[in-house]
């Protein structure tokens, strides 16, 4: 798409940015995510529906902050994501140039993250009705074969965490899972192990997922993670009409007291 | 590697409308049989139940069959305080197993792992394991771009690892090579399927991949590339999870964890990678390894160069699996072919 390359390019060109993180071809003919530190590596740029993975996982990276002014490739995912990011406080000002394609296929670099607030709430993402219909199956189930259901799934799970590995919100210099003074969470990939990490990987995740699903994908064991972002993303919305990566300010309902809440126990 | 041309013991042909018999006759006689079953877009090893569910025509599974020897968790020792005094307890492991469907590929890797882990301080559950398990290997007519056995010294044909290889030869036939004692015992316990065969040219029946890259000469320059820009130049899209590790037939690193309380407990093995970035992290908080590429680069010398010098093997089976799973596009044959690009 030459009107992104082009602008790619104007901003490596131009020193706005020194590294910009794309899309490329790989050598297998997969689309993987690109690094282009030069304005001639940009004809490599790739733009189109095999772009899936959400790129914004890669502004914690160290090897990327240490070029100080990095650019940025973001699906509607990941400006969610990045959205987030902002207002957890991860992104410093004048880190990051922003870019996106919209619909009409118009690039469109943000000034800051106001614009990626308003061009947000104007991209609202169908919910995926197939997704709602097996999480509803699921919880007409009762609850033992609703446990023995993600007993058998997260079963196959071999703790891998490439789930926490591609997530833009896994961000923690040290995970749980690392730390073992004490062990919080079993390291080993028995049964109870692995539902110790997914409940708690969720638990940390509801009010901020943005349900890029990106988890789901890249599971090696194919378990169904997207059915359990999907429903925090609802529980949260519906329980505190929280969503996540929709304001540049922190609106994080599990850590936020008001002072109309309706629960007493607190006073 | 090394293709250790084992001396084929037998041919024989088993016509594939026998299998199912063949399969329910060793179910029957109390083994435990790995088949290779298809979910979703990715096949995998699962015990066998019906001939219906097995799939002959998958390319490669998403992980390799190494839980068969060194599986993601097991249970080294374990203890409990009984009347005041601790008992130890080792697990027992001894259900035989059969593993069909595997590619040759695998059957090299899995022979580098146990002797891997059968060193100088042989690993009682693998050896236990392995003397237990029968490997039939089926011979690949398909491959993709991520296949790359050819390039390390292998190939489709290969029978190398394996006690027994099947070959789909046409006309609803596998032709079938018997390299062990151990695959020989298994088709004498069934030897009514099986009727007697003379050696054919196997090529003709199996996929043709073409070299990508020389291996000896990468082996050979690996130590000049080793300050190499392009180490972190491709390794800036790893986000350092394990799943390349995980699936791959020859990695055997592992982490040894203890879940106890003060009355009983349990050591456990399980799988570690290196790709981590705790992996070489000292209690001072020193990492010899602090950057991605670093790690990157260990897990590229240790299967190209590292097990060359400690084993006398490299240990890259060429099986593509770290490719395709990566959630990153990280792609070890770009990887080698950009450093050979002068």
């Amino acid at each position: 798409m030459q009107e992104l390359n082009n602008k790619i390019a104007e901003l490596l060109t131009n020193n706005l940015v020194s590294i910009f993180i794309s899309y490329k071809r790989g050598l297998n003919g997969k689309i993987k995510p690109a690094f282009f530190t030069k304005p001639d590596e940009v004809d490599e740029n790739y733009f189109g529906d095999e772009a899936q993975q959400n790129l914004a996982v890669y502004v914690h990276k160290p090897e990327v902050k240490k070029y100080s002014k990095v650019g940025i490739l973001a699906n509607i995912f990941a400006l969610k994501a990045l959205l987030q990011l902002y207002a957890e406080n991860q992104i410093k000002d004048n880190y990051l140039t922003i870019v996106t394609v919209n619909q009409d296929n118009k690039v469109i670099v943000f000034a800051d993250f106001n614009e990626i607030e308003s061009y947000i709430a104007q991209h609202q993402i169908e919910k995926n009705t197939d997704e709602h219909k097996e999480i509803d199956k699921l919880l007409s189930l009762p609850r033992e074969e609703r446990w023995e259901f993600w007993v058998e799934q997260l079963s196959s799970c071999i703790k891998c965490y490439a789930c926490r590995a591609i997530c833009p919100m896994c961000y923690c210099s040290k995970c749980t899972v690392e730390l073992n003074q004490p062990q919080w969470i079993s390291v080993p990939a028995h049964s109870l192990g692995n539902f110790e990490w997914h409940i708690m990987r969720m638990m940390h995740l509801a009010g901020r997922c943005i349900n890029c699903q990106e988890c789901s994908r890249v599971c090696p064991m194919d378990i169904p993670l997207h059915l359990l972002t999907t429903k925090i993303n609802s529980d949260m919305e519906e329980e505190f009409g929280q969503i996540a990566g929709t304001k540049t300010t922190l609106d994080f309902a599990l850590n936020t007291f008001k002072v109309d809440d309706y629960e007493n126990f607190i006073r | 590697m090394k293709i250790l041309s084992g001396k084929i013991m037998n041919y024989k042909t088993l016509k594939i409308d026998n299998l199912d018999l063949f399969f329910n006759e060793i179910k029957k006689s109390g083994k435990n049989l790995l088949v290779t079953k298809k979910k979703g877009t990715t096949t995998y090893f699962s015990s066998f139940i019906n001939i219906n569910d097995v799939d002959f025509n998958y390319i490669q599974t998403t992980i390799s069959p190494k839980s068969v020897l060194f599986p993601k968790v097991e249970e080294l020792i374990s203890f409990k305080k009984d009347d005041g005094i601790y008992v130890m307890t080792e697990p027992n492991i001894e259900k035989e197993t059969i593993v069909f469907g595997l590619r040759p590929c695998d059957a090299v890797g899995l022979e580098y792992l146990s002797n891997f882990f059968l060193n100088e301080n042989s690993d009682f559950a693998v050896k236990l394991r392995k003397e237990n398990t029968t490997l039939i290997t089926l011979a690949c007519k398909n491959f993709d771009e991520n296949c790359f056995c050819t390039s390390v010294g292998l190939s489709p044909a290969s029978t190398q690892g394996t006690d027994i290889c099947l070959t789909d030869i046409g006309n609803g036939l596998f032709h079938v090579e018997i390299i062990t004692d151990k695959g020989e015992k298994l088709i004498a316990e069934h030897s009514a399927l099986f009727s007697n065969a003379e050696k054919i040219n196997k090529e003709n029946y199996v996929a043709q991949v073409p070299l990508k890259f020389d291996c000896d000469n990468f082996t050979k320059n690996i130590k000049d590339y080793y300050n190499s820009e392009k180490w972190v130049v491709n390794s800036l899209s790893c986000l350092g999870c394990g799943a390349c590790a995980f699936v791959c037939p020859t990695c055997t690193c592992f982490d040894i964890e203890d879940e106890t309380n003060l009355v009983c407990g349990t050591r456990l093995r399980c799988w570690d990678s290196c790709a981590f970035g705790i992996f070489t992290l000292h209690a001072s908080e020193h990492n010899p390894k602090p950057m991605q590429s670093d790690r990157w680069r260990h897990r590229v010398l240790h299967k190209f160069y590292y097990s060359k010098t400690n084993m006398d093997t490299i240990s890259c089976v060429g099986c593509g699996r770290c490719i395709r799973v990566c959630p990153a596009g990280m792609n070890i044959l770009e990887q080698i072919l950009d450093l050979q690009e002068a």
